[in-house]
C-alpha cells in the first residue's frame, strides 16, 4: 500500500467536462501533477482554463469525469471541504476580504485548522487564546513570506494590485495546501514585481513542499519556472509536454497564432 | 486579551452589583417617564446588537427582526400569563426563564429562516424574512388563545432596568467575542466574499446559519424582557415598521460596529421622545433629521469601527 501511494501522482484528474446549457467549456480534460511539481495551464482567452480552476476547487461540480488527490476521489465535494482536503487557490479577478486587514485575511485562511467550540469562544478559554496568538502569529510570518511583512494593519482593499495579489497568495497558504492553484498571479505586475513573484514561487515549492498549477499569460514566467505545462484550447487539451516541447507544437502554434 | 477567568468572574460579580444599585438608584430618583424611556433605550439596544451580526457583520440583509421578538414575546407570555398564571412562572426568576425560552424558540425560528439563506441573498433574502414577520404576525392576530387582536393583558410586569441592561451587557459580551474569534472572521469573510471565504475553508451556509441562530434567540429574548416590561401585547406591537426601525437603528449607529448599534438605538428611542415639545411636527423632523444624518455620514455614526476607537483611521 505504502509503496504504491509514492507512485501515485498527487492530482489526478480524468475525463474532466462540465457544459453550460449547450456550450463544452471543458471535456475530456486529463491532468496529472507529482508531488511537488510546477506545472502550467495555458491557452488563449476563452479556452477554458478557469473554468478548470473552478472544476478543480469545487466551485463548479463537473457533469463527466472524476479527480482524485491524495488518492481521495474529490469530485462533488464543496469548496470547502476541497480545501480541507489540501487544494487551495488564487483568483484571477481578485477576491480578497477588502473591509478586514490584510493580517485577518490570512487568519480567515486558518480558520479550518482551528477546533475550538463555541464555547471556548464564548469564555476565551486559555486553550482558545492560546491557538488565536498562534494563529496571529503564524498569519504575521505568511506576510513577511511574500513580501506584506509590514502592511498587516492595513485594510485590504487600500492595499495596491500586486500586493493583494501577493495577499490571496499568503491567505491560500494559510490553508495548509499541498496543491496550490495561482489563477494569473502575474497579471498586472510590472516587471519587477514579476520577478519577486518568480522568486516566491521558488520559494514555495523548496521550502514549503508545494505543488503548483498555474494559469499565466506571461509565456516569459511560465516557460521560465513550469516543468510540465498542459495547453488548453476550447475546452480541450491540444498539448502537454515540456515548455520547449509546447513551444514547438504546431498544434499551440495554430491556437495562438492561427495558420495560413 | 489577558481576560483569566478569575478576573472576567470579578469583573462581573461587581457589574452585576453595580446594575442592581443603579437599578433601585433609578427606580427611587428618576422620573418614571425617563426611566421608562431608558428601559425602551436598553431592549432596543439589544435588538439592534442582535440583529447587526447578521445584517452588519454577515452581510445577510433581514427585515424580519420584529418576527423574532414576536416568538419571544408570545412564547413567555404564553408560560407566564396563560399556561401558568399566578405560579413560580409570575415570579422574578420565573419571568427570567420565561424569556430564555423564548429567545431558545425564537433561535428555533432562526434556524429555519436561516436555511434558505444558503441560496438567496440580498433582496430575496429580505423577502424572506419580511414574509416570515408577517406570517408570525399573522398567526398570532387569528390564535384566540392570545386574545387575536385584542392581546394580552395583565401580563406580569417583571422584567426591570436590572434585567434589561444585564441582557444587554450579555449580548454585548458574547457577540463581542464571537467577532473576535476565527468563527467571526469566518462571519467578516462571507460578508465580504462569500465564493472566497468559502474556497479559503469556511463553511458558508453553516455560519449564516450560525448568525441567524443566534441573533434570533437574542431578539427572543428582548421580546420576552419587552412583553414583561410593557404588561400588554398584541400583534401589532411586532408589525413591519419595527423591523424597519431596528434596521435604521443599525445602519445609523454604523454596520458591523457594535457599539455603534447600542448608539443607534438610545440615539433612536430617545430622539423622537426629546422632539415631543414640537408636537406633531416631530414626524417631520424626525426623518428629516435621519436623512440629513445619512447625507453627512452614510456610513453610519460609528462606520464599522467601536465608540472607543474615535477618530481612529480606518
Amino acid at each position: 500500500m505504502g509503496a504504491k501511494k509514492v507512485k501515485q501522482a498527487l492530482l489526478s484528474v480524468e475525463n474532466l467536462g462540465v457544459s453550460f446549457g449547450g456550450l463544452k467549456a471543458v471535456s475530456n480534460f486529463n491532468l496529472s501533477i507529482e508531488e511537488g511539481s510546477l506545472h502550467g495551464l495555458i491557452g488563449p482567452n476563452g479556452a477554458g482554463k478557469t473554468t478548470v480552476f473552478n472544476l478543480l476547487s469545487g466551485i463548479y461540480s463537473a457533469d463527466t469525469g472524476q479527480f482524485r488527490f491524495e488518492g481521495k476521489e474529490l469530485r462533488g465535494l464543496r469548496p470547502y471541504q476541497v480545501c480541507g482536503a489540501g487544494i487551495a487557490r488564487t483568483f484571477q479577478n481578485i477576491r480578497i476580504f477588502g473591509e478586514l486587514s490584510a493580517l485577518d485575511n490570512v487568519q480567515v485562511g486558518f480558520h479550518q485548522g482551528c477546533k475550538q467550540s463555541y464555547w471556548a469562544t464564548l469564555f476565551r478559554t486559555a486553550r482558545f487564546r492560546n491557538e488565536e496568538e498562534r494563529i496571529c502569529g503564524s498569519a504575521g510570518e505568511l506576510l513577511e513570506v511574500v513580501g506584506l511583512g509590514k502592511l498587516g494593519k492595513v485594510r485590504a482593499s487600500d492595499l495596491s494590485y500586486g500586493d493583494q495579489r501577493r495577499l490571496e497568495i499568503a491567505r491560500a497558504l494559510a490553508t495548509g495546501p499541498r496543491l496550490l492553484l495561482l489563477d494569473e498571479p502575474a497579471a498586472g505586475m510590472n516587471s519587477s514585481e514579476k520577478v519577486q513573484l518568480m522568486q516566491l514561487i521558488s520559494h514555495l515549492r523548496t521550502k514549503a513542499k508545494v505543488a503548483i498549477l498555474v494559469i499565466e499569460h506571461d509565456m516569459k514566467l511560465v516557460m521560465g519556472i513550469c516543468e510540465r505545462i498542459t495547453v488548453l484550447d476550447h475546452g480541450e487539451v491540444i498539448a502537454v509536454g515540456t515548455p520547449s516541447e509546447v513551444q514547438h507544437n504546431p498544434k499551440v502554434i495554430e491556437a495562438y497564432l492561427g495558420v495560413e | 486579551m489577558k481576560s483569566l477567568s478569575k478576573n472576567a468572574f470579578l469583573v462581573s460579580v461587581v457589574f452585576i452589583l453595580l446594575l442592581a444599585a443603579l437599578d433601585s438608584l433609578l427606580g427611587a430618583y428618576l422620573n418614571p417617564y425617563f426611566l421608562r424611556v431608558v428601559v425602551n433605550a436598553g431592549i432596543a439596544a439589544i435588538l439592534a446588537l442582535s440583529l447587526n451580526l447578521v445584517s452588519g457583520c454577515a452581510g445577510q440583509f433581514s427585515l424580519g427582526h420584529a418576527g423574532f421578538m414576536a416568538v419571544g414575546a408570545y412564547v413567555s407570555v404564553a408560560l407566564t400569563s396563560i399556561a401558568f398564571p399566578q405560579t413560580w412562572f409570575s415570579s422574578g426568576l420565573g419571568v427570567g426563564a420565561a424569556c430564555l425560552i423564548g429567545g431558545l424558540v425564537a433561535g428555533v425560528a432562526g434556524y429555519f429562516v436561516g436555511l434558505p439563506s444558503a441560496r438567496l441573498r440580498g433582496d430575496y433574502l429580505a423577502i424572506v424574512t419580511l414574509g416570515f414577520s408577517e406570517i408570525v404576525r399573522v398567526f398570532f392576530l387569528n390564535l384566540e388563545w392570545f386574545g387575536r387582536a385584542r392581546g394580552v393583558s395583565g401580563i406580569p410586569k417583571e422584567s426591570t432596568f436590572f434585567w434589561v441592561y444585564l441582557w444587554l451587557a450579555v449580548t454585548f459580551v458574547v457577540l463581542w467575542r464571537l467577532m473576535r474569534s476565527s468563527r467571526g472572521r469566518a462571519i467578516l469573510a462571507l460578508r465580504d466574499n462569500e465564493i472566497a471565504a468559502e474556497a479559503m475553508g469556511v463553511n458558508v451556509a453553516h455560519y449564516k446559519i450560525v448568525s441567524f441562530v443566534t441573533s434570533s434567540f437574542f431578539a427572543g429574548v428582548a421580546g420576552g424582557l419587552f412583553a414583561h416590561y410593557q404588561g400588554f401585547i398584541d400583534p401589532q406591537s411586532f408589525d413591519f415598521s419595527r423591523s424597519v426601525m431596528f434596521v435604521i437603528m443599525v445602519v445609523l449607529g454604523g454596520m458591523g460596529s457594535l457599539s455603534g448599534s447600542v448608539l443607534g438605538a438610545f440615539v433612536l428611542t430617545i430622539l423622537p421622545e426629546s422632539l415631543r415639545v414640537f408636537e406633531e411636527y416631530r414626524l417631520i423632523l424626525f426623518p428629516l433629521i435621519l436623512i440629513c444624518l445619512m447625507i453627512v455620514r452614510p456610513q453610519g455614526i460609528l462606520g464599522s469601527r467601536e465608540i472607543w476607537e474615535w477618530g481612529r483611521k480606518k
